[in-house]
């Protein structure tokens, strides 16, 4: 790619500023380039980089998902909770029940997206109520700690501080991109994707089964977000059915930052995980550039709206006299 | 056009319905005066902020800065209002009438932030304005670093806690707003043009308007209501803390939608809203004297907003295919 093209893509603007907030931190503090601190980061973020994936996804298809950290928690508690019930210890198992739950509870997003034709934002904020609601109404709100887990949920990732139990979490996020990458850039199904992102009439008449993708979107969002539903659980060893819910428009923000346009149908997997990567870097070391924590929402406001306002204008606009025409 | 028929019935018998249920349940609780009175004070904290919601909804966008912008003028407002140099320097009265006007021209600001991003930069209302609230909100967590600003003059409850003529000074202030807001939405010419806008902008585009202007007016309006809800809030509270009713924003979507206004723009009515607010108070106020955990409540809502949206289209779906039937286009 010629350097003039890359300067038009919001990516390389985001890793700039990745690269040029680690220097500041590293400077400030050279722990933050160890290879210890490196891979917890990489430990603490894969689980949310997951949930980032699934919410490129419907972002990229016009739509809008703030359903993913529920759904997640759902999957989460449920499964720690059967498999306590039934005595069940395996991490395979963990895993297939998270993902079947998880699938069954982004089917629901996906009737009211592909069958009712609801605006995506409500649904999700619907559904997000309801699937939470439901869960600490119905299944309990008491936390499951560390004495009740099975074990196969403390040795998922061996002890802490070792390095292979970072990379096996990072290994569960590459091969979620890796086969996103494939469906995304490979698949009839993927091109539909961002076919009905661009127009979604257009898509339609063009000959793509636009129910069928928006059934199968919600329906791999929801599978994904169960993944990181059990990633989160393996990390802090701890269930508790109120955690992740509201942390979603972070994770939409950094979808954001990384370049995806709600409008026209773009979006990669590159932007989403260099978003990711600024949004967790700032979180975790604003104090070292001395600022205080509560500067930490007031700086990812900024770079998010600076992000939108290049990725969709035209900033020179506020400076000129109004063009005639358009329709905003 | 502005579709003038009464759609507002089915709207109107599930109030009706909720108010007979809880009625029935507790005949001698849910209707007293203590309830009531307890419900009217509630309400119109959240009831501002739909309505700053409903606003940006006809013109067919979406604000979810609002509770942000509520957070940042309520901050602002309480640190004018407890700023001892202030209070010092001016009597009461002028003091308070600095907090309001503080409140206003803050949240005017903000809108208009929110106003230009959407019509100049071209950023979709609802990126434009996820990136403001965290924006504003974190602006709010800054000033007050976290803490929470208290101690406000006692002559400022009297908006949040008084009573005139047997009902609560906040929720009359609803009324009138509400009421004002009808009158903006059905008899000004820049109601009609949010309406157009919000149907379909290439249309009004056509027909002459100017619609970045009606967007940006709107964007504007919708921050100076959410900066009323925040001087409810914090006459309320008789102190602030920066995110302080984020549970608003998701309520506030839920009652606009409950309340008929499409959130593709173009419809919605000042009625609708009214009584979906007044039955969302009336079943929150309703499940809390029966002890349903909130967690009954979230499920429910979440519900009531999908069954909703699916009503909503299956008319919608029924209407136009009753019109293919005739032959009507018009």
């Amino acid at each position: 790619m010629n350097f003039r093209k890359l300067l038009k893509r919001n990516e390389f603007y985001i890793f700039i500023l990745v690269l040029l907030f680690s220097a500041v931190v590293t400077g400030r503090n050279p722990v933050f380039l160890s290879p210890g601190n490196l891979l917890s980061l990489l430990k603490t973020s894969s689980g949310s980089a997951i949930l980032a994936v699934g919410v490129l996804m419907v972002l990229v298809s016009g739509g809008f998902d703030v359903s993913s950290t529920a759904i997640a928690i759902c999957a989460q508690y449920i499964t720690v909770t059967f498999m306590i019930a039934h005595g069940l210890d395996h991490i395979g198992v963990a895993f297939g029940i998270a993902i079947l739950v998880g699938t069954l509870l982004g089917s629901v997003n996906a009737v009211f997206v592909a069958f009712f034709r609801l605006p995506t934002l409500i649904v999700t904020l619907g559904t997000a109520s309801l699937f939470h609601g439901a869960l600490l109404e119905f299944l309990g709100t008491k936390a499951v700690n560390l004495g009740e887990l099975p074990s196969c949920f403390k040795h998922f990732g061996g002890a802490t501080g070792s390095a292979s139990g970072p990379l096996t979490f990072f290994a569960v996020l590459c091969a979620v991109v890796a086969v996103t990458w494939f469906i995304l850039g490979h698949t009839l199904t993927g091109r539909g994707i961002y076919a009905i992102g661009g127009d979604i009439e257009a898509a339609r008449n063009s000959g793509f089964r636009v129910k069928r993708i928006q059934f199968f979107l919600y329906c791999y969002v929801g599978l994904l977000a169960g993944i990181a539903g059990v990633l989160h659980l393996c990390l802090i060893r701890y269930s508790n059915p109120n955690y992740l819910v509201g942390t979603e428009m972070g994770i939409i923000a950094a979808v954001v930052l990384g370049g995806a346009r709600i409008t026209g149908g773009t979006g990669t997997l590159t932007g989403t995980m260099l978003g990711m990567a600024l949004i967790v870097i700032v979180q975790k070391n604003l104090v070292l550039l001395g600022l205080s924590s509560y500067w930490e929402q007031f700086f990812i406001g900024a770079v998010l709206t600076l992000g939108v306002a290049l990725t969709y204008g035209d900033l020179g606009s506020l400076f000129r006299r109004r063009r005639s025409g358009g329709l905003a | 056009m502005k579709d003038r028929s009464f759609k507002g019935l089915p709207l109107f018998l599930v109030m009706a319905l909720v108010f007979g249920v809880f009625f029935l349940r507790m005949p001698g609780q849910f209707l007293s005066a203590a309830n009531l009175e307890s419900m009217a004070s509630q309400l119109p904290e959240f009831g501002f902020l739909a309505l700053a919601m409903m606003f940006a909804m006809i013109t067919g966008g979406i604000d979810l800065s609002i509770v942000a912008v509520a957070n940042l003028t309520g901050v602002a407002a309480a640190m004018v209002l407890t700023a001892p140099a202030l209070s010092a320097a001016l009597p009461l009265g002028w003091l308070i009438a600095l907090a309001v006007a503080v409140v206003i021209l803050l949240a005017a600001l903000c809108g208009l932030v929110n106003g230009l991003l959407i019509t100049r930069v071209r950023v979709p209302p609802i990126l434009a304005t996820l990136g403001t609230g965290w924006l504003f909100l974190g602006l709010a967590i800054i000033v007050t670093k976290g803490h929470s600003v208290s101690g406000l003059p006692e002559a400022f409850a009297y908006v949040g806690n008084g009573t005139c003529l047997g009902l609560p000074v906040s929720f009359l202030f609803f009324l009138v707003v509400a009421g004002l807001s009808a009158l903006l939405l059905n008899r000004t010419r820049m109601g009609f043009r949010m309406y157009r806008v919000g149907g379909n902008p290439r249309v009004s585009r056509f027909a002459g308007i100017d619609n970045g202007r009606v967007i940006l007016g709107t964007y504007m309006l919708a921050s100076v209501l959410a900066g009323l809800a925040s001087l409810i809030m914090i006459s309320r509270a008789n102190s602030m803390r920066a995110g302080y009713g984020d549970a608003y924003l998701l309520q506030a979507i839920l009652v606009v939608v409950l309340g008929g206004v499409d959130p593709a723009g173009g419809k919605g009515r000042i009625s609708g809203l009214l009584m979906a607010i007044v039955t969302l108070q009336a079943s929150q106020s309703g499940l809390n004297i029966l002890s349903f955990s909130p967690f009954f409540k979230k499920f429910i809502w979440g519900l009531a907003l999908l069954a909703v949206m699916v009503m909503n289209h299956l008319v919608a779906k029924r209407a136009s295919a009753h019109t293919q039937r005739k032959g009507a286009l018009s």
